[in-house]
C-alpha cells in the first residue's frame, strides 16, 4: 500500500492516535483505581487522579541517591521513549497512525523492545544498590523468563495464519486468512490477557496497592525514584498497561462479527470501551483475588502458556 | 475454514477439560469441571437442534441437574467435610500436566481424522467432534495417573465419563434415552459411593492418598 491515501484522512487518524494516546493510558489506572476503590466500599480518587499526580511530581524536586550513576537518571527516559515507539508499533488501537508499508511492525521487534525498556528499568533498579530494588528486578526478570515464550507464541501463531510477521497487517481489520477464525483469535487473545497481567504487574502475580516493599515487584524497582523521575517511569508504565490491554482487546475485537465493525467510528468506540472494560475486568479480579504466593506463580503462568499452545494447535490444523 | 458453532463449542469443552489439569487446588478443580460439563451441556442442546432429536433436550437437562449442578457441589461438600483444600503431590507437577493435555489435544487430532463425522452435524471432512471427544478421554487419564488424593480420582473418572457420553453424541444421534438415564443414574451412585468412601479412607487412614493405599495398616 503506498501513501496516496488522502491527507485528511491521515489527519483524522493521527488526530485521534494522538488524543487516544495521551488521554487513555492515565484515565485507564484511574478507572481501574476508582472501580476498585468502589468494590471496598470507598469514595476513591477521581477518575483524573494519575493525571494530577503526574503534574505534582513533575514540580517537585529530585533526590536522587549519592551511589546512583547517570543510568539510573536516564533509564526512565529511554523507558518513556521505548513506550512511546511501540505506541506506533503496536496495533493496541483499530486506528494505525502510520500508513501502511512505512514501517514493518515485526512481532519480534516488538518483543524485544519490550524486553529492551524491562532491561533499562531493571538496571536503574539494580544501580542504586538498595535491597529492595535488587528484590524487585529478581523477580521481574524471573518472571519476564516465563511469560515471554506465552507472549511471542500467541503472536507467532497469529502471524503464522496470516502469512506474515508485520502485526499491523495481521490485525488490519482487511480480509486476511485469519478473517473468522474466531477461535484462534480468542485463544490468543486470552493467553495475551494472561501473560499481560504479570507483565503489568497486576494482581495474580503482583499487587500494585502494597505497602510491603517484600512482596513488591514492579513497584520495588521505583522506590528509588522521585519527582520527574518518578513521573517518567509512571506514565512509561501507564502506556504500556494501554498496550498490552490493547493488544488483547484487539484479539478479542476480532472475534466480534465483522458487520459490527465495519466502519471507522465502530472500530474506535469499540477499541476504546474495551481497553477501559479490560481494566474493569482486572479491578474485578483483584477485588475478589488475592495475590498468588511466589512459588504458585508458574502454575498461573503456565495457564497462559497452554493458552498459547491451543492456538498454536489450531494455528498447524485449520 | 471457519469454525461453526458445533465445533466451537467442542473444542471448548475439551480445553475447558484440560484447564482442569493446570491447578491443584481441588476448588478450582471443580469449577473447572462445572465449567467443562457445562459447555458439553450446551454442546448436546446444539447438537438436538440441528439433528430435530428431541430427547436429547431431556438428556441435557439431566446432564445439567446432575453433572453440572449435585456432583460438583456434593463433593465440594465431601472436601469440605474430609478437610482436604488441595492435591499435595500430583506425580507431574500440574502446569507440566496441563500442558501434556493440550499437546494429546493435538495427537487425538490425528488420531481422529479416520474417524468420520455425524452427517448433517459436522462440515464436510471435519472430526472435531470426536478430536474433542478423545482429548477429553485423555485429560481424564492423566488426571487419574498424575493425581493422589482420592478426589482427584474421582474427577478423572467423571471427566472420562464425560469423553465417553460426546463420543457417543457426536458420532451417534444420540444414544436412546433409556440408556443415557442409567448411565447418568450409575455415574451418581458412583460418585456418592466413592464420596463416601473417601469419608471412611481419611478416617481409618488420615490421607486420601490413593498411592499408599496398598500399604498395609494394622
Amino acid at each position: 500500500m503506498s501513501i496516496e491515501t488522502n491527507t485528511g484522512e491521515i489527519l483524522k487518524n493521527s488526530g485521534t492516535f494522538l488524543a487516544s494516546l495521551i488521554i487513555l493510558p492515565p484515565l485507564t489506572i484511574g478507572i481501574l483505581r476508582k472501580t476498585k476503590a468502589r468494590f471496598q466500599n470507598r469514595i476513591g480518587a477521581p477518575l483524573l487522579q494519575p493525571f494530577f499526580d503526574l503534574a505534582k511530581l513533575l514540580q517537585k524536586n529530585e533526590t536522587v541517591s549519592e551511589h546512583a550513576s547517570w543510568l539510573f537518571r536516564i533509564a526512565p527516559c529511554i523507558n518513556l521513549t521505548v513506550m512511546l515507539l511501540l505506541s506506533l508499533l503496536i496495533p493496541w488501537t483499530s486506528l494505525t497512525a502510520i500508513p501502511h508499508g512505512i514501517i514493518s511492525a515485526d512481532l519480534f521487534l516488538i518483543i524485544y523492545l519490550l524486553g529492551l525498556a524491562r532491561f533499562f528499568t531493571v538496571l536503574a533498579a539494580l544501580d542504586t544498590g538498595s535491597a529492595f530494588g535488587g528484590f524487585g528486578a529478581s523477580r521481574e526478570v524471573t518472571l519476564a523468563l516465563l511469560v515471554e515464550p506465552a507472549v511471542m507464541l500467541c503472536l507467532a501463531c497469529l502471524g503464522v495464519r496470516a502469512g506474515t510477521s508485520d502485526l499491523s497487517q495481521v490485525f488490519s481489520y482487511e480480509a486476511t486468512r485469519l478473517t473468522g477464525q474466531y477461535g484462534l483469535w480468542f485463544l490468543a487473545g486470552c493467553g495475551l490477557f494472561l501473560s499481560s497481567l504479570v507483565e503489568l504487574s497486576r494482581m495474580p502475580a503482583d499487587d500494585p496497592t502494597t505497602h510491603l516493599e517484600l512482596t513488591m515487584v514492579h513497584e520495588a524497582m521505583i522506590l528509588e525514584n522521585s519527582a520527574a523521575n518518578l513521573a517518567l517511569a509512571e506514565i512509561g508504565h501507564y502506556i504500556k498497561v494501554a498496550l498490552l490491554l490493547g493488544l488483547s482487546w484487539q484479539c478479542f475485537m476480532h472475534c466480534l462479527p465483522s458487520h459490527l465493525l465495519s466502519d471507522w467510528t465502530a472500530r474506535a468506540i469499540a477499541s476504546t470501551g474495551g481497553i477501559i472494560s479490560l481494566a474493569l475486568f482486572i479491578a474485578l479480579i483483584e477485588s475478589l483475588a488475592v495475590k498468588l504466593r511466589w512459588t504458585k506463580l508458574p502454575e498461573f503462568i503456565a495457564y497462559a502458556v497452554a493458552m498459547a499452545i491451543f492456538s498454536y494447535l489450531i494455528a498447524l490444523s485449520v | 475454514m471457519q469454525l461453526s458453532t458445533f465445533e466451537a463449542l467442542a473444542m471448548l469443552s475439551a480445553v475447558l477439560g484440560i484447564l482442569i489439569l493446570g491447578t491443584t487446588l481441588l476448588r478450582t478443580n471443580l469449577s473447572f469441571y462445572r465449567f467443562h460439563t457445562l459447555a458439553i451441556v450446551a454442546l448436546t442442546v446444539w447438537i438436538g437442534h440441528i439433528t430435530k432429536e428431541a430427547h436429547l433436550y431431556i438428556v441435557a437437562a439431566a446432564v445439567l441437574l446432575v453433572k453440572v449442578l449435585f456432583i460438583p457441589s456434593f463433593l465440594g461438600w465431601v472436601m469440605k467435610k474430609a478437610e482436604v483444600g488441595s492435591d499435595k503431590q500430583a506425580f507431574i507437577a500440574a502446569p507440566l500436566s496441563m500442558h501434556l493435555g493440550a499437546i494429546m489435544l493435538g495427537v487425538s487430532y490425528l488420531l481422529s481424522s479416520r474417524i468420520p463425522g455425524l452427517e448433517g452435524v459436522h462440515q464436510e471432512g471435519s472430526h472435531l467432534g470426536s478430536t474433542a471427544a478423545m482429548s477429553i478421554l485423555f485429560t481424564g487419564v492423566l488426571l487419574m495417573l498424575t493425581r493422589r488424593a482420592a478426589l482427584s480420582q474421582i474427577l478423572g473418572f467423571l471427566v472420562i465419563e464425560n469423553g465417553i457420553y460426546l463420543f457417543a453424541v457426536t458420532q451417534t444421534h444420540g444414544m436412546p434415552m433409556l440408556v443415557e438415564m442409567g448411565l447418568l443414574l450409575e455415574v451418581l451412585v458412583g460418585v456418592m459411593i466413592s464420596g463416601l468412601l473417601l469419608f471412611n479412607i481419611k478416617k481409618s487412614f488420615e490421607h486420601i492418598d490413593v498411592s499408599q493405599l496398598t500399604d498395609l495398616k494394622d
